[in-house]
């Protein structure tokens, strides 16, 4: 009885909270999938992000300074990334970790260089984004106002994103190329198309949106950055990006998915379950999605059995029942 | 000869004393070659003749060291294939470079997109194509994806891609490689409709055949350098091969006499799953006798590799049977296969034949490592394992510098010359031999043939998977055809028609024959 407390509008508006941040990273992961760049540097991409996104809003006493200052540190890191993957063709997953590694390590030591502190930045006059309120909405829906009120702003750019792509992909020449160059380079290749130049605008685009995510984690619903605050959302996008091939509306749907289950997780908390039990729940449900997805190509192999063990049960049973016949 | 003056619009393409040299290696030397408006000129030469690098320099691919290009007259300098299109030319590349995600239309308008408010505009690129493919007659729906279309329809993609592009000449490597009959000869209609519209095709090929039924002028290569350029009435098939090769060949059916012997393999109800985990080999059921030669056709693709790997032990039979004088195949390792008695010479030599980076010699001992002379007491004897290969290298007439010679070093047909070697002296009973004469050149073609009829002659059973059919008259006792992996007929290999085989490669019964073929 009690349980089914928990479905109710808030759960749904935390589910929309929690999605925002690794539907951002994981549509900007999108870019490099569709490119054929197997990107797992996206954790650190997001927590680099996150760091200069406190540290510019504290810099400048404004939020939106801090998620270009967020911003451009991903950037950097994507570019790093392109330099060594597309243009020196290091291996991507050497490349990926590496750079996960660093913006661990580096996130920790500017801390500790700037601010004498180890664990988190908490206060010291961080800036954070203002929530956006739309104006009407309350009268509209009523109660039900909260799932398209109140979101800081980029939960918007994280839900709006993902139309935009789905276009973007199918109607624009830049989209277009992204998915050849992924697909058949050679195919590129043959039509003039740099490889290069557009794999590099992938990387770009990718920690943009990367960087953008590392912001909203820092600068969103807490203001605040800790060690490793991506918490490993860079690698659940990853696991989405093979799963989805990097479609957009495949990525929508997988990140629910997990956003719902971070969101349960927290709810669950309120009912005396023990912790670490519940913190395991999105994980526990990502093995379990991603099960589910890839037992779904079993039915085919079982008809193709069953097509096989019929034809070896006519052969066998023909001759038996009809006396001698040939085989067909 | 054609004596075409310079500087007249009668010429579409000429090409001057061109040279292109790759290391020491020249692989184009002083080529001359004049192709007029309005035909189709055929450039045949074996492998390794230069015919694609040359076409490569035409088409702005490669830059000649020397020579001169001139395109209607007009002295050209082909940088990139860019000033080649703009100046009227087109290629048609040998693998196609398709997006299978993509549908026809967004393929053919792929690097010039339509577009409209910055948009691309899918409804203007599919009225244009269809406009194109009807009025070239390369029959295509434009709204469909290209991952689902078969080759023949695929090379006309290619083609409207080019003709999207402006071309009025057109350079096409290798066309009918992966066609089959049938659709070569609907190319060779849509070619034809081309020239009589005042086009010009040039296109590569090695298959004599259709040079003949469908070239006005002929240009031989051999060795990087330009042989001839006749009228194609003027010749006959084996002037042709004597100028490629420099002497006769004989491609006629080999003569053998009658033989009645034992079942050594029974295949029966085979089925196999391809990597995709689908079907690809569906319910085979045959006998290969000892001192008969088999041989499986169809267009590749359609099960032949599968049964190869099914037969030699590298992919398991989902169901079915595969006997060898009394043991079932399908139920051992390769190794015990082997032992059983079968010699295996695989499609793809170097993936499967031969370790490239090793010497001919332990190449040759590869699978008899164990086996007295060559190892005694669990120890390798070298001097027998060199002795072995220098032998062989006599006997199969195998170009190197010696036993010790790197095997990825030497050319195609002796890389595939050493995997015979091995094979053929295993004292198998079952030969199974994938694609012989794959990308080997014709005067080794020859030799390879008559080794693999000496092996007939010593009573042994040989099936012979081969996508070049040609291969397959010459040789084979009886031809069987696959087509999405069932075995569509079988037809005896002295009278077999090749029109009759190429239907069933198309997936129609033998039989029902009628004028919308592959459509």
């Amino acid at each position: 009885m009690e349980i089914l407390s928990l479905f109710n509008v808030a759960l749904l508006v935390a589910t929309l909270r929690m999605t925002a941040p690794i539907l951002l990273v994981a549509l900007g992961g999108s870019f490099t999938t569709k490119a054929g760049i197997f990107n797992i540097g996206l954790e650190g991409q997001m927590l680099v992000g996150a760091f200069f996104a406190v540290l510019g809003s504290i810099w400048s006493g404004s939020a939106l300074v801090g998620v270009a200052c967020g911003v451009a540190a991903a950037l950097v890191f994507a570019l790093a990334f392109a330099v060594l993957v597309v243009s020196f063709r290091a291996n991507e997953v050497v490349v990926g970790l590496a750079l996960n590694i660093l913006a661990g390590g580096m996130t920790i030591s500017l801390m500790k260089a700037i601010f004498g502190t180890r664990g988190s930045i908490v206060g010291k006059g961080i800036v954070g984004l203002p929530k956006v309120q739309i104006p009407g909405a309350r009268d509209l829906l009523g109660s039900w106002a909260p799932l398209i009120n109140g979101f800081t702003p980029m939960v918007y750019v994280a839900f709006i994103a993902v139309p935009l792509l789905v276009l973007f992909y199918k109607r624009t020449r830049l989209g277009l190329y992204i998915r050849v160059v992924g697909e058949k380079p050679e195919a590129a290749e043959a039509l003039g198309i740099s490889i290069t130049r557009v794999r590099y605008i992938a990387s770009l685009l990718c920690g943009l949106l990367a960087g953008l995510a590392g912001a909203h984690l820092s600068l969103g619903y807490i203001t605040m950055f800790t060690e490793n605050m991506s918490s490993g959302r860079g690698f659940m996008a990853v696991a989405i990006l093979i799963f989805s091939n990097g479609s957009p509306l495949k990525v929508l749907a997988g990140c629910l998915l997990f956003g719902f289950a971070d969101a349960f997780s927290l709810r669950l908390q309120t009912f005396g379950f023990p912790s670490y039990l519940i913190l395991a729940v999105p994980y526990l449900v990502a093995l379990t999605a991603l099960f589910a997805l890839s037992y779904r190509s079993r039915p085919k192999i079982i008809r193709e059995t069953l097509e096989s063990m019929r034809k070896l049960l006519s052969v066998d049973n023909k001759p038996a029942e009809t006396g001698k016949q040939p085989l067909t | 000869m054609s004596t075409t003056s310079p500087a007249t619009a009668q010429t579409a393409v000429e090409l001057i004393g061109i040279t292109k040299r790759f290391g020491a290696f020249v692989a184009n030397e002083d080529v001359n070659l004049t192709v007029k408006r309005g035909e189709i000129h055929a450039i045949i030469g074996e492998n390794g003749a230069g015919k694609t690098t040359l076409m490569n320099i035409l088409f702005g691919l490669l830059q000649p060291d020397e020579g001169k290009i001139r395109l209607n007259g007009q002295d050209t300098v082909v940088g990139d294939p860019a000033t080649a299109i703009s100046a009227g030319l087109g290629m048609v590349h040998q693998h196609f470079k398709l997006v299978p995600s993509l549908s026809v239309a967004d393929n053919v308008f792929l690097g010039m997109e339509i577009r409209r408010n910055g948009l691309i505009d899918h409804a203007t690129q599919i009225a244009k194509t269809r406009e194109l493919s009807e009025r070239f007659g390369l029959k295509v729906e434009p709204e469909e994806r290209v991952s689902l279309l078969s080759v023949g329809i695929e090379q006309r993609i290619e083609i409207l891609k080019v003709l999207a592009r402006g071309a009025r000449t057109i350079i096409l490597d290798e066309p009918t490689a992966v066609l089959t009959p049938q659709e070569s000869r609907e190319l060779f209609q849509t070619l034809r409709g081309f020239v009589a519209g005042g086009m010009t095709v040039i296109f590569i090929s090695h298959h004599l055949e259709e040079v003949m039924e469908v070239s006005d002028t002929v240009t031989v290569l051999r060795h990087g350098k330009h042989v001839a350029t006749r009228p194609t009435a003027e010749l006959t098939k084996a002037d042709m091969v004597r100028m490629m090769v420099g002497r006769d060949v004989s491609f006629d059916r080999r003569p053998r006499e009658k033989t009645d012997g034992q079942v050594v393999l029974d295949v029966k109800n085979l089925w196999a799953r391809d990597d995709r985990r689908l079907p690809a080999l569906r319910d085979a059921t045959f006998t290969v006798r000892g001192g008969e030669i088999v041989g499986i056709a169809g267009v590749a693709g359609n099960g032949q590799t599968e049964l190869a790997e099914v037969l030699s032990g590298l992919r398991p039979a989902s169901h079915g049977s595969a006997m060898l004088k009394g043991s079932d195949l399908t139920a051992l390792s390769t190794a015990a296969i082997r032992e059983a008695g079968l010699a295996h010479v695989p499609g793809d030599r170097l993936v499967r034949g031969v370790d490239g980076s090793a010497s001919i010699s332990s190449n040759l001992l590869m699978g008899r490592q164990n086996k007295a002379p060559w190892s005694r007491n669990g120890i390798l004897d070298w001097r027998a394992a060199g002795n072995q290969a220098v032998e062989m290298i006599k006997r199969f007439d195998i170009r190197a510098r010696g036993p010790e010679d790197t095997v990825k070093r030497l050319s195609g047909g002796n890389i595939q010359k050493v995997v015979l070697a091995r094979e053929f002296t295993n004292d198998a009973d079952f030969l199974l031999i994938d694609q012989p004469t794959r990308g080997v050149d014709i005067g080794a073609q020859e030799s390879i043939h008559d080794e693999i009829m000496r092996q007939r002659a010593s009573g042994r059973a040989v099936l012979v998977i081969s996508v070049q059919l040609d291969e397959l008259l010459t040789l084979a006792d009886r031809i069987l055809v696959m087509f999405n992996g069932r075995i569509m007929g079988e037809v005896d290999g002295g009278s077999a028609d090749s029109e009759r085989i190429g239907m069933m490669m198309a997936g129609l019964e033998p039989g029902i024959v009628s004028d919308e073929v592959a459509s």
